[in-house]
């Protein structure tokens, strides 16, 4: 199991000439799985994206194992730090292995082409995902759970000790939503790899996260476990919403109950 | 394990009949290649194909009929694979269905240099024009992309389309501009201008042959960015690709090849469109195997319409420009209409 360490100092991010993150400094736990939650437009998502240099913030910088991600070569970098966006694009005609083995990039030269090595990522990774009887299949024929398990896995395949994820369970329903994080965590469990996502649902990210974000005005609000740091005054801060928090049964994290304007 | 990574490894290595796929198409290459030598204005058996090629001893009129069809023959076979990997470069770099150099009009403004080059400075050798036809083309494509990725939805096919159509009534009527009041260039230039392999020459496949192997080995090179850029600029930069430098090296290493094809043969359209299409089809979308495929495939198709042409347009030829425009529209009619499906 490698141990990375993995900061922001002081970042400023943004699109065009708005700036969305506002001196934002903060350290992802190594080897933990770490959810960061916040309203919409809050800018949790252009925070992942700046960690994992799809923008170039516009100052301060992003540190890996103290070094700047925007200094080292894409292809190193990309060994250790591994991406899968919103919404990527499924060419047409497209087959599971073909792109699964796409993952395997950073790690490939055009002199050598693919070794043993390649192929064992990809079958493991597969494996791992549970579509090797998939293979060999066109993506368009496969349903939304089974698809983000292809794209999961070709992230897998470029083995990497760190994984961002942009809400890996949109549009799925909740059986897949549950699916799709317990492989998520089976991959931090067995690999020791690093999780950094986005997710909005708050309740599976009390469960399934070691550790929490929360994002308010492109400004962390909170950080810490999610026992410790999710109460009803924290979510009223963050999500302007008044509720309950009481206790998972399941798996004695922080649940909260949303309470609205027709029930007291 | 040991089974499942010998099968992961058969589904990279064979993307579904890739072995069947290359053995035909060789097949249909070396058919090609024949048909090209032993037809046309006068047809030539088996017997004197076998003289010309292969016994140098031999003099018979036959014989040197074929020899003299050796250079347009390999001419034909480089200017068809160039066109096909840059149709496949093109499609790659764009994510479109429908970029071709001749619906962006890039070999509209290869022309209109190549027009500019013959009237105002008097070029007359095709060393001469292959780096303004060059120069031409990728002005155009930097033109056309420009236009066509303006407003919110990016380079969508259609606006694509627009782009390059208007562009090519712009670039067309200027050439036309130039050329009426001189009718000197305009006897240079009207043959050119059709797309025809029938006036290569050695000389033209000495002057192409370096084209064709940087563009080619540029394209073999930005094969493996471009799979990963398939997937979305994220994802490629996720996999470490540096995304602006691999679509640059191929869109020059595309507009390379067609404009030094157009340059030399004049604009033949179609061919990239047709060639990255077909064996798309066929292998799907690994541009590793898209881009030396849709070469094979372009070759094929431009040698076979040279040697259709020499049959329709008997006494004389029917340029091979005319013939792939004339195979390749309906195709595109084709495809834009299920490209635009998908959309809806």
């Amino acid at each position: 199991m490698t141990t990375h360490t993995f900061e922001t100092k002081n970042i400023q991010s943004g699109y065009d000439n708005k700036t969305i993150l506002n001196d934002v400094n903060l350290s992802i736990p190594s080897n933990q799985i770490s959810i960061i939650i916040g309203a919409n437009g809050c800018g949790k998502s252009t925070l992942l994206k700046t960690m994992a240099r799809l923008i170039k913030p516009t100052g301060g910088d992003v540190l890996l194992d103290g070094k700047s991600i925007h200094k080292m070569a894409p292809k190193q970098l990309a060994k250790v730090l591994g991406l899968l966006p919103q919404s990527p694009i499924v060419p047409e005609g497209i087959t599971v292995a073909d792109l699964v083995g796409r993952g395997r990039f950073p790690h490939q030269s055009v002199m050598k082409g693919w070794s043993k090595k390649d192929y064992e990522a990809v079958a493991e990774a597969l494996e791992m995902m549970n579509i090797t009887e998939f293979a060999d299949r066109n993506i368009d024929e496969l349903s939304g759970g089974q698809r983000q398990r292809v794209w999961i896995a070709m992230a897998l395949a470029q083995q990497t000790d760190i994984l961002f994820l942009d809400e890996p369970t949109t549009y799925l329903d909740i059986t897949y939503q549950v699916e799709i994080l317990d492989l998520l965590t089976d991959l931090n469990k067995k690999y020791g790899t690093t999780i950094v996502m986005v997710l909005h649902d708050i309740n599976l990210s009390a469960r399934y996260a070691d550790y929490l974000f929360t994002v308010k005005n492109g400004q962390l609000i909170a950080e810490g476990a999610p026992t410790e740091i999710i109460t009803a005054d924290l979510i009223k801060e963050t999500f302007q919403l008044d509720c309950q928090v009481i206790n998972d049964p399941v798996s004695n994290t922080p649940l909260i109950v949303p309470i609205g304007r027709h029930h007291a | 394990m040991g089974n499942i990574i010998e099968k992961g490894h058969k589904q990279r290595l064979l993307p579904k009949h890739l072995a069947k796929v290359v053995a035909l198409l060789l097949i249909l290459l070396i058919v090609s290649i024949l048909m090209s030598l032993a037809f046309g204005s006068r047809t030539i058996g088996l017997e004197g194909l076998i003289d010309g090629l292969f016994h140098p001893s031999v003099e018979g009129h036959e014989a040197s009929v074929v020899r003299q069809r050796i250079a347009r023959t390999i001419f034909g076979l480089i200017c068809g694979a160039a066109l096909g990997v840059s149709g496949a470069l093109m499609q790659s770099v764009t994510r479109n269905p429908i970029a071709d150099p001749s619906i962006l009009g890039v070999n509209t403004g290869a022309s209109l240099f190549v027009v500019c080059g013959i009237a105002f400075l008097s070029i007359q050798s095709p060393s001469g024009y292959i780096w303004l036809a060059i120069i031409g083309a990728m002005l155009t494509a930097v033109f056309v992309f420009g236009i066509g990725s303006m407003g919110a939805s990016g380079a969508t096919p259609l606006k694509l389309i627009l782009a390059g159509a208007a562009t090519t009534a712009i670039l067309s009527s200027l050439v036309t501009a130039i050329l009426i009041p001189r009718t000197n260039v305009m006897d240079q230039f009207r043959f050119w201008q059709v797309g025809s392999v029938g006036a290569a020459n050695w000389d033209s496949v000495h002057i192409f042959i370096p084209f064709f192997i940087v563009g080619l080995l540029i394209a073999i090179i930005v094969a493996p960015g471009l799979n990963a850029l398939a997937l979305g600029d994220e994802v490629a930069t996720g996999l470490g690709v540096r995304t602006g430098v691999i679509r640059m090296l191929a869109a020059f290493a595309g507009v390379l090849l067609c404009g030094a094809a157009t340059a030399l043969a004049g604009p033949i359209g179609f061919i990239g469109l047709l060639a990255t299409h077909l064996v798309r089809l066929v292998v799907g979308p690994d541009v590793r195997f898209l881009i030396p495929l849709a070469a094979l495939a372009g070759a094929i198709i431009l040698l076979i319409s040279d040697v259709c042409g020499r049959f329709l347009g008997s006494p004389g030829e029917l340029e091979v420009g005319i013939l792939t425009a004339f195979i390749g529209a309906p195709i595109l009619i084709l495809i834009t209409m299920k490209a635009k499906m998908r959309t809806i």
